[in-house]
């Protein structure tokens, strides 16, 4: 099945307007051939539209949309080579499972023998061989998303698109599924699009997160970069947990330093920052609590913990500030009023400027 | 064949060009008086386009030059195409009014091929995303719409603020609604139409709660009640009424036998004397509050059964008794329900034509006036017109009251999860009180509807009860040109043929409107409304008004009637099409989409297969619903086009209550075979789960 037929997606100054509302400002983005990216963003982001407007469900109000070197702007859904995995899997009731398969291949015109081998391929690929003549309604819910996966994947599209695939599976299923998804995608090195608003989810499988906010992109990156260097409050606060505390950058010889109270970090070398005040976002993970010690730290006061298991929750007062801090099992325990020292250890510092 | 494969091959717009060409050679472009099969050889021949210098050049000229396009290599080329087919359009329209000459069948083909070319360019222009199948769709219901809904509709306006001679009088219309009897007959229609409603409701609100609360041993008089509405012409209840109650009626024969001249009970001299007392108000509105109430208890039914019991189980917990819930908690719960079951109660009876008709007597309701300003030798059109706005404004202001203010709120949950908890028992009184009415009405519609069924069996129901076949033999028995065969087949060819078209264009409406983003659709929705709203008698009058003379001249043509039928009823293709069509998760036309299917693709292999349960109903009632009226199309028919309904009324005008009622009765019965036949056949259908899984 591995073609090697996908293509990338480019957005140029694409602008969407409903009426008066403006859905997207003036979106400018490309997707590697290849690739899995996930949108990422809260409801209302405008990440559904940016899916619909790959797959030819709207078309833009202005600006231009290319599949690999097409530009497929003014194309409909039918003529756009795109299959797409819907978040209620908008499977045909009135079809069985090969039948729902095989309609694309069907409006394609290809041949009765030949649509029953890729079916079955297809069918196959997910695990679900075998189960051609059943209903839908005949299915558990796990099954039919991975029937709505064939049958996105039965027409070899050149993009994929996942419209929040997993947000109807209970959890255990849903990281089952995602790996399944990923392996696909890898498998057949398609270039896939999935939106979601689970940042678990969007760090899990993707190559590339785009995080959206209000109409336009906040921050494009890999997971593990977005995670570790946000560069704005919305990203750090959006992907995870963050601690929002004022600081100051400087550069000295090429290296940028971040300082937060009388502790001074060298800032992740890969990035490049602006000298002078900032806020500094900084990961729950990166703080570690200690009773005394000679490293610069800062000092504060156990507030509040919660046992949670794996690990041990704190809330502690630096300077009038409150920082959330977790503390693996196992290492040493405070009580509520307890004086403590702060430790800052990177990675998972980043200036925000705005 | 090879020229079929030929044809084939040109683009859509030359297609409708060629249908064109062809409808102008081969059809007479003027309308024929008496009819394409009544009129002889020279008079179809003279009606043809190419018999002298007339309109049909001007659209002769539009499609050639549309076909060779001159101007196609223009930027505008797609503009200049639209304008001219819309734009002959208008005016082979407007012409054919200037000149008085109405439009025959290859003028019809003219204007549709225009309309079709029109759309194609519209397409194109990029109008619902560049689909010339939805375009197309769209245009042609639009054009309908405006044909048929609002350019009568402004007839009767124009009717009433111009004068016979022309000239402009917008005082007509005050001169008209201050004439005579005008001013009496709207306020007997408005305090008749608040009474039924009020009554309607409080009947409807017993029987919901009775069925729902109080035991579910009667649960087939829901399936009775949703029935009986639909199989009832509209003027059988008050007939039933007129032998119960009428002059010569049971419950007079029985008074006068006990107490009357020489009765049981009394000497020579009795106490009573037969009395028309059920003609007027009091008959009118008996025979409406029990033709409307199980209209106004299917709407309270579902809100009852939707209260969350957890919310009167909270009441109980509160130290409320009974009576307290039941007032404090259940009854406010219902509000907007019985708020929306009075309104519809009071629009159906400003709307219903059928037991004034019969019962009216003195008591002249806006609906009957209309008809009676226009038959025989009144003939007032400025009257009739005046009547039929008044009619039309409060009939749609308590449908706009109804859609914007109360359709909205709700505070049952009709979300279909299982909140848990039981009903806490109603207070006594309640109980006793809704099974007392429920038990009441139904011995008593038991009554009407078997005098409806027994009265065609005996004589002369009051004055001579031998059993007999007489009326039957009369009406069905002499041979199929005579007694109730030609207007029962007539009426069968009508619905069969009117059922189907009203069921496609309401689900059609219904598609556009909630589906597809276009210019014009507030305008689609708005006629909707309209069609919701408008009383029968006013479509009548304004058809009359607007098809009576050319450009369209359709009146005393059958296809007249079944436009008629065809807005008339399209609602209940609207409404069905609307509830099917939310329970179509939309992303399943997307993902058809999605896999390579073109729109019209999508719309036959998704949409109509899980649209079919609903198309089929939809086409069942408007056949039913086509069957039982008279409002609108006792203005239409003529001796040649009358149906069922008409005939019976004429029986009844000339007081043969037994062939009117037996011819009612087998009406009843036809239509309870026909609606009993396809719920079987779709009971069994698996495509019922229409429901997106997930």
């Amino acid at each position: 099945m591995n073609d090697n037929q996908s293509s990338g997606v480019e957005l140029k100054n694409v602008v969407m307007k409903f009426g008066e509302h403006t859905v997207l400002h003036n979106i400018d983005l490309i997707i590697q051939p290849g690739s899995l990216t996930t949108l990422l963003g809260p409801s209302g982001c405008g990440k559904t539209t940016i899916l619909r407007l790959i797959a030819g469900l709207e078309l833009p109000t202005s600006g231009q949309v290319f599949l690999g070197d097409e530009d497929v702007s003014v194309l409909s859904a039918s003529q756009r080579d795109v299959g797409m995995v819907f978040q209620s899997y908008a499977l045909f009731p009135h079809m069985t499972v090969g039948e729902n398969v095989g309609y694309g291949l069907k409006m394609m015109g290809i041949v009765p023998n030949e649509r029953t081998e890729r079916i079955k391929e297809s069918l196959d690929s997910v695990g679900l061989d075998g189960y051609q003549s059943r209903f839908i309604d005949q299915l558990s819910g796990g099954q039919q998303q991975r029937v709505a996966l064939a049958r996105a994947l039965v027409l070899k599209p050149k993009v994929m698109l996942f419209d929040e695939p997993l947000s109807n599976l209970d959890s255990k299923l849903r990281r089952q599924m995602r790996e399944d998804i990923r392996r696909l995608q890898q498998e057949l090195a398609v270039t896939a699009v999935y939106v979601t608003h689970d940042q678990d989810e969007a760090l899990a499988v993707s190559d590339e997160v785009v995080v959206m906010k209000e109409g336009g992109i906040a921050q494009q990156g890999s997971p593990k970069h977005l995670y570790l260097n946000p560069d704005s409050k919305f990203v750090a606060t959006f992907m995870g947990d963050a601690n929002i505390v004022e600081g100051e950058v400087s550069n000295v010889g090429g290296e940028s330093k971040i300082k937060i109270g009388d502790i001074e970090i060298a800032a992740d070398s890969s990035e490049h920052y602006a000298d002078g005040k900032t806020q500094i976002a900084i990961r729950p993970e990166a703080l570690s609590l200690i009773r005394s010690t000679t490293e610069p730290s800062l000092q504060g006061k156990v507030l509040s913990r919660a046992y949670i298991g794996a690990s041990t929750e704190y809330r502690v007062k630096v300077n009038g500030n409150e920082l959330f801090l977790i503390s693996p099992t196992g290492s040493e325990e405070f009580e509520i009023g307890d004086e403590v020292h702060v430790l800052i250890t990177p990675p998972g510092i980043s200036p925000i400027p705005d | 064949m090879k020229l079929a494969s030929a044809l084939m091959a040109f683009d859509a717009r030359i297609k409708w060009i060629i249908i064109g060409l062809i409808g102008w050679v081969l059809f007479p472009w003027k309308g024929l008086e008496y009819g394409i099969f009544e009129s002889t050889q020279s008079e179809i021949f003279e009606a043809y386009a190419w018999q002298g210098v007339n309109t049909s050049l001007i659209s002769l000229f539009s499609l050639i030059t549309l076909w060779i396009r001159p101007w196609r290599s223009l930027s505008k080329a797609l503009l200049i195409d639209a304008i001219i087919s819309i734009g002959t359009f208008i005016v082979v329209l407007l012409t054919a009014n200037y000149a008085k000459e109405s439009l025959g069948y290859g003028s019809a083909i003219q204007l549709i091929v225009l309309l079709g070319i029109f759309s194609l360019t519209l397409a194109r222009m990029g109008f619902v995303q560049g689909d010339p199948y939805m375009t197309t769709a769209i245009v042609f219901v639009m054009a309908s719409i405006v044909v048929f809904v609002l350019f009568p509709i402004l007839i009767i306006f124009s009717k009433v603020i111009i004068a016979e001679d022309g000239t402009f009088t917008p005082y007509l219309f005050f001169q008209n609604v201050t004439g005579f009897g005008v001013f009496r007959t709207l306020k007997n229609s408005l305090v008749m139409a608040l009474l039924v409603g009020a009554l309607a409701t409080f009947f409807g609100l017993s029987f919901a709660i009775f069925t729902v609360r109080v035991t579910k041993r009667f649960s087939g008089l829901t399936r009775i009640f949703s029935m009986l509405p639909i199989i009832t012409p509209p003027f059988v209840i008050g007939l039933s009424l007129i032998l119960i109650f009428g002059r010569n009626g049971t419950i007079n024969d029985g008074l006068i036998f006990l107490f009357g001249d020489g009765g049981l009970f009394t000497g020579e001299q009795g106490w009573f004397e037969r009395s028309p007392y059920i003609y007027g108000f009091w008959g009118i509105l008996l025979a409406q509050t029990l033709s409307f109430t199980p209209i106004c208890y299917m709407l309270l039914v579902g809100m009852v059964s939707t209260i969350n019991p957890a919310v009167e189980e909270a009441s109980v917990t509160m130290r409320a008794t009974p009576t307290q819930t039941f007032l404090q908690v259940t009854l406010p719960l219902l509000r907007p329900g019985i708020a929306n079951a009075y309104l519809l109660g009071v629009i159906s009876s400003l709307a219903d034509f059928g037991n004034p008709i019969v019962l009216g007597g003195d008591y002249d309701v806006l609906a009957t006036e209309i008809y009676f300003s226009i038959v025989g030798a009144q003939l007032d059109y400025p009257r009739a017109a005046t009547l039929g706005i008044l009619l039309l404004s409060f009939s749609l202001l308590s449908f706009t009251i109804q859609r914007r203010w109360i359709g909205k709120k709700s505070y049952v949950t009709v979300t279909g999860k299982g909140s848990g908890g039981f009903f806490q028992p109603l207070p006594r009184w309640v109980r006793i009180g809704a099974t007392t009415v429920t038990l009441t009405w139904m011995f008593f519609t038991a009554v009407l509807y078997s005098s409806i069924l027994l009265g065609g069996f005996v004589e002369n129901w009051g004055a001579d009860y031998t059993p007999t076949l007489a009326h039957y033999e009369e009406l069905w028995a002499r041979g199929m040109d005579y007694g109730a065969w030609p207007s029962f087949i007539t009426t069968l060819q009508f619905s069969a043929v009117g059922a189907p078209l009203t069921a496609l264009m309401g689900l059609m409406i219904a598609y556009i409107t909630t589906r597809r983003q276009f210019v014009g659709r507030k305008m689609v929705d708005f006629s909707a409304m309209i069609s919701f709203a408008i009383p029968g008698t006013v479509i009548g009058i304004s058809y009359v008004l607007a098809f009576n003379t050319a450009p369209i001249l359709l009146n005393g043509t059958a296809i007249i009637i079944i436009i008629s039928f065809i807005f008339k009823n399209m609602p209940v293709g609207i409404r069905g099409g609307i509830s099917a069509l939310s329970q179509i998760d939309r992303s399943l036309e997307e993902a058809s989409l999605t896999q390579r299917a073109t729109s019209i693709r999508t719309i036959f292999t998704i949409v109509l297969p899980l649209l079919r349960p609903a198309l089929i109903s939809a086409i069942v009632f408007s056949f039913v619903k086509s069957m039982t009226t008279v409002s609108a199309i006792i203005f239409l028919v003529t001796a040649d086009t009358q149906v069922a309904t008409t005939y019976i009324l004429g029986r009844v005008e000339d007081g043969d209550y037994g062939p009117a009622i037996s011819y009612g009765s087998v009406l009843i019965v036809t239509m309870l075979i026909v609606i009993l036949a396809v719920d079987k056949f779709i009971g069994r259908s698996r495509i019922e789960r229409g429901q997106a899984p997930g």
